[in-house]
């Protein structure tokens, strides 16, 4: 039912509610990601069409360290982008945040369509490919989203991760307990971006074509929508949403013509019938709890006398 | 020289002005429950389509029921009043589906925006498998408007007659609206719930009954948006309500979240600055109204006319 | 954004000292994220390529596969496609039972990239034969290069981008390029009118079509040694063309020349007519299609097209294919990307059925099969719709016939015809 193919796009579909889930932990509605996603294509388009010294070959193959290479590039192109434009939006709050960063989704786009390199309307195609099957995207696919996984349950335990919790949670009070609030969410807005322009490079090679399309508004509301269903809690509630949310348009192909109006009913009663999404804190805590009440029930009982 | 300034007047006014209509939709949403209603540029293609049927319009080749249309055929005013009042009665059942259900849970107001989204998509595709994709045009064009000319010259501008109808009948909409809000018993309450809601039902106004008001007047703005346009540029496809609705949420945001008059001055600003781009680089025109709104962001973060709210402490 | 655990558990967790609840939220997300691991390498293993093309042909009826936009905003076009594909399917059923019979297996390629990847894969796993679709260009350069890796032959029934066919040799398309159609309509209104001089151009900017056609309608009027006076610029979206008309119309044109899609195409037109032109206008082929006249209505009159397909050829394959349109939608002609829709899957059904009897596909694997196809399907030539077609070694459509139609409406200004004016070989008309 779900090829290699789909595998590899609802990775891809994880590693952007990723990136969306990266501000909202620090509470900012930040929704540019698709914004980013599309630099770091157009930036893996660009070099391994036009850039020989990366190796592409005559049969369309590309060299695998090279696509890490652009992986790395991406990440970094969209990053310094971030660090530019976070310090003029970070400064907005809620909603303001969120349109200000529809706006900069829609400059992208837009320049994407309209700088001469880009290959205008059409895009940039015949992007080589580093593997012959898209069974081989997969290994850089889950490798990035396991380093993003590490980092995020890592963060829970930082400083930084602490400072985006306290600040989302209540910024006035995080400011007043001496957090350096502009610069937590900066470096939230930031961590983001890297990892849309890095999956957006990895997604280059594998849609074989890159175009202005690729980040528009409509990604802009589907990633939200990864995190809002998954669970904005936890850092697996958009891994979660991201992975099913892709796939479930897919899934619904039995079903023929209605299977849109089906997606819009799962976007639509998902958030009614599970506000809080699929992955929530207290399932966690329960899963985590498993097993473990004998353990520490027989512990307490070797401790008394 | 005065006359190319008339006209890119005129132009930017004719399309400042549907915009401002749009912005207003979202704006009524906005400051009763602070939420941004995703499903209004869906609310504008279903009042194109209704309109379209109520004149008369039979469905394409590739609707659910080719060659369907309802008996009779209404004069286009009176379908268009009531296109608006059943937009507004969809814009209730959106209310009803993606807005209540997280209302009476208290649920975070980002919800909202994903469920308003869901409730658009559903709609669009409904549309769009109800009617097919293909373009239609108003049963008798623009000669429902009777022996009106086709363009009108002024001091040497041209307009199409019909954009400045469709200028002067926003123009209406919107005073009326104003007018409404600042002097009617309905309007104050209303607006006394978009100022503090707990304060409101302490005075006795029934909140809900207000929010429910407001989706009616929103969904009812966007059906009349969207049939006026179609009678203007006929009805290009189930999507083309949603290019307004993105259009209108950047106006939306550049006049300041919830504010009437800011709605207008933003869509006509809005409006007269993609007028004033040359040709040569209008392919960057779709950019510049969310530069515009970018830099009046940074300059005045609540929107030129949005009001400061009280950080909570 | 409130969803701190309840203070009670908070505090039994605390109690129990290395287990608080952050470390169980921790613990627990370790555990969710290995079981997806899990999952996700389950679901890797599950659906590794397992490509039929190793297997042997089965004798039964052979699958043709076509990707073609049900959803989003190429529904517009898909929904002809549509038609076309269904209406080859009853033609191909007329002639009685054929050599090797032949299913049509339809998936909605929606309107982006990845949904467009995802049909075609999931086609090619089921092991069909050939593939038709997908009905943008920007698809077709994300998932033609897929069916090529696994050698199954696509017939584009719809992509003009630059380049296609040259994706592989499994690409193929019956979709001419506008660099062959679009100078004939220019041609003919400089016949009509030689003292013109000044010409405004209009395109969208945002089309993948429209760009390229534009630039032939440029070469073709400098070829002439006109200088357009204006090119005014559109996006995809755009219906209201006050702005962009009126600064166009302050220069005097005597020509315009417009390259967009068909409802943007029919506003256009009419809103320039509102506004007061009385001059030609040119037409690209994007809006070669009857869905236009309820849009420019009676202002479409007079307006001239160079088209890929004319409904007025009269074959007995095009007469038929009018009749059966006629039958299943109407009175009205079929648009042009509807033939086209038709011819992919006629070229198809024919070079199988010229395949079986030669005996190419028997005692063959599912892959040699498809290899064969291929050779089959580009070697031959075929009388469609569009006239009689063929190949080239690379895969371009050899179309022999162009022709240039002037759009006459009845008077009640609801309906119309594409009249033909001219009719051009293909030594002619390609420069």
């Amino acid at each position: 039912m779900i090829d290699n193919g789909l595998l590899v796009q609802m990775l891809i579909g994880a590693l952007l509610g990723l990136s969306v889930y990266l501000p909202l932990a620090a509470g900012q509605l930040s929704l540019a990601t698709p914004a980013f996603y599309a630099v770091g294509g157009t930036l893996a388009a660009l070099l391994s069409t036009r850039w020989s010294a990366l190796g592409a070959t005559a049969d369309g193959g590309f060299p695998v360290p090279s696509l890490l290479l652009e992986m790395a590039l991406g990440g970094l192109l969209a990053g310094l982008l971030a660090l530019l434009v976070g310090r003029l939006v970070l400064r907005l709050q809620g909603i303001y945040l969120a349109i200000a960063t529809i706006a900069l989704v829609e400059i992208v786009r837009v320049a994407i369509l309209n700088l001469p390199f880009t290959g205008g309307a059409v895009g940039i195609f015949a992007i080589p490919q580093p593997f012959a099957t898209a069974a081989g995207y997969l290994l850089p696919a889950l490798a990035l989203l396991a380093v993003a996984g590490w980092l995020c349950q890592r963060l829970e335990r930082m400083p930084l991760g602490r400072a985006m919790a306290a600040i989302r949670d209540d910024e006035l009070a995080a400011r007043c307990m001496g957090i350096d609030t502009t610069r937590v969410k900066l470096s939230a807005f930031v961590l983001s971006a890297v990892l849309a322009g890095s999956t957006g490079a990895l997604a280059a090679h594998f849609l074989n074509t890159w175009n202005a399309r690729q980040g528009s508004f409509d990604a802009s509301i589907t990633t939200l929508a990864f995190v809002i269903l998954g669970g904005s809690r936890t850092w697996l509630g958009p891994v979660v949403g991201g992975l099913l949310l892709t796939a479930l348009p897919e899934l619904l192909r039995p079903v023929g013509d209605v299977r849109l109006v089906l997606f819009g009913l799962v976007i639509l009663l998902g958030p009614v019938l599970a506000p809080q999404g699929l992955i929530t804190p207290a399932l966690l805590e329960r899963l985590g709890g498993w097993g473990l009440r004998s353990a520490t029930d027989r512990k307490t009982e070797e401790a008394q006398p | 020289m005065i006359e190319t300034l008339l006209q890119t007047l005129l132009n930017g006014a004719a399309s400042g002005g549907v915009y401002a209509l749009v912005a207003l939709g979202y704006t009524l949403v906005f400051s009763v429950l602070g939420v941004i209603n995703f499903a209004q540029g869906a609310l504008f293609s279903v009042g194109g389509y209704l309109t379209f049927l109520l004149m008369g319009g039979r469905i394409g080749v590739n609707g659910a029921l080719p060659g369907w249309g309802l008996p009779g055929g209404l004069p286009f005013w009176l379908a268009l009043l009531l296109a608006a009042a059943g937009s507004g009665l969809v814009g209730l059942l959106v209310e009803r589906v993606a807005f209540a259900p997280l209302r009476r849970r208290n649920a975070e107001p980002l919800l909202a925006l994903i469920t308003s989204l869901g409730a658009g998509v559903v709609l669009v595709n409904l549309l769009q498998l109800l009617m097919g994709a293909e373009g239609y045009a108003f049963p008798h064009g623009s000669d429902a408007l009777g022996g009106l000319p086709d363009a009108l010259v002024i001091a040497g501008a041209r307009i199409r007659t019909i954009q400045l109808l469709l200028l002067l009948i926003s123009a209406a909409a919107v005073l009326a609206l104003s007018l409404w809000l600042e002097r009617s018993r309905g309007g104050r309450a209303l607006r006394a719930v978009a100022e503090d809601a707990t304060t409101a039902q302490l005075l006795g106004i029934h909140s809900e009954a207000m929010v429910r008001l407001a989706f009616f007047l929103s969904g009812a703005l966007a059906g009349l948006g969207g049939g006026l346009i179609g009678v203007s540029v006929s009805l290009p496809g189930p999507y083309f309500g949603i290019g307004y609705g993105l259009k209108g949420l950047a106006v939306l945001v550049l006049g300041g979240l919830g504010s009437v008059p800011g709605a207008i001055a933003g869509g006509l600003l809005m409006g007269l600055a993609e007028a004033l781009v040359p040709s040569e680089a209008s392919g960057w025109r779709d950019a510049l109204a969310f530069a515009i709104l970018f830099v009046v962001l940074l300059l005045r973060p609540r929107g030129l006319l949005g009001r400061r709210t009280v950080e909570k402490v | 954004m409130t969803s701190a655990p309840p203070p009670a558990t908070a505090l039994s967790h605390d109690r129990s000292g290395s287990s608080g609840p952050i470390e169980r939220r921790q613990r627990g997300a370790l555990r969710l994220a290995a079981l997806l691991a899990a999952g996700i390498g389950a679901l890797a293993w599950l659906g590794r390529s397992s490509d039929p093309a190793a297997k042997p042909l089965t004798s039964g009826p052979l699958t043709l596969g076509a990707a073609i936009a049900f959803t989003g905003n190429a529904n517009l076009y898909g929904q002809d496609q549509r038609m076309g594909l269904t209406l080859a399917e009853r033609w191909a059923q007329e002639a009685g039972p054929p050599a090797r019979p032949v299913v049509l297996q339809l998936e909605d390629g929606a309107s982006d990239e990845p949904s467009a990847i995802a049909a075609f894969n999931l086609l090619i796993r089921q092991g069909v034969i050939a593939l038709i679709g997908p009905t943008l260009s920007q698809q077709a350069f994300a998932a033609d290069p897929i069916a090529q890796r696994q050698g199954v032959p696509v017939v584009a029934p719809s992509n003009t981008a630059k380049g296609i066919p040259e994706i592989g040799h499994f690409i193929s398309r019956v979709s001419a390029q506008s660099s062959v159609i679009a100078p004939l309509s220019i041609a003919e209104a400089l016949r009509r009118d030689p003292a013109i001089r000044r010409v405004a151009v209009f395109y969208a900017q945002d089309d993948a079509y429209s760009t390229a056609e534009v630039a032939i309608f440029q070469k073709a009027l400098a070829a002439r040694g006109l200088t357009p006076v204006t090119v005014q610029r559109t996006q995809l979206a755009d219906n209201d063309f006050q702005t962009p008309i009126t600064s166009a119309l302050q220069l005097q044109p005597q020509l315009v020349v417009l390259s967009v899609q068909a409802v943007a195409g029919g506003n256009l037109i009419r809103q320039l007519r509102e506004l007061g032109y009385r001059g030609q206008i040119v037409v690209g082929n994007g809006l070669n299609t009857p869905n236009i006249y309820p849009i420019c209505q009676r202002w479409c009159d007079g307006i001239l097209i160079a088209q890929a397909y004319s409904p007025e050829l009269n074959t007995p394959v095009n007469r038929r294919f009018q009749q059966l349109f006629r039958q299943a939608h109407g009175d009205r002609p079929p648009p042009q990307i509807t033939a086209q829709a038709f011819a992919a899957y006629q070229v198809l059904f024919e070079a199988i059925q010229r395949l079986q009897r030669q005996g190419g596909l028997t005692d063959v694997s599912l892959g040699q099969a498809r290899a064969n196809l291929m050779a089959e399907l580009l070697s031959g030539t075929y009388d469609t719709p569009l006239g009689p077609i063929g190949f080239s070694p690379e895969g371009e459509v050899l179309q022999d016939r162009f022709y240039v139609a002037e759009v006459r409406m009845a008077p009640g200004g609801r309906d119309g015809r594409f009249a033909l004016v001219r009719e051009q070989g293909l030594q002619e008309g390609q420069p």
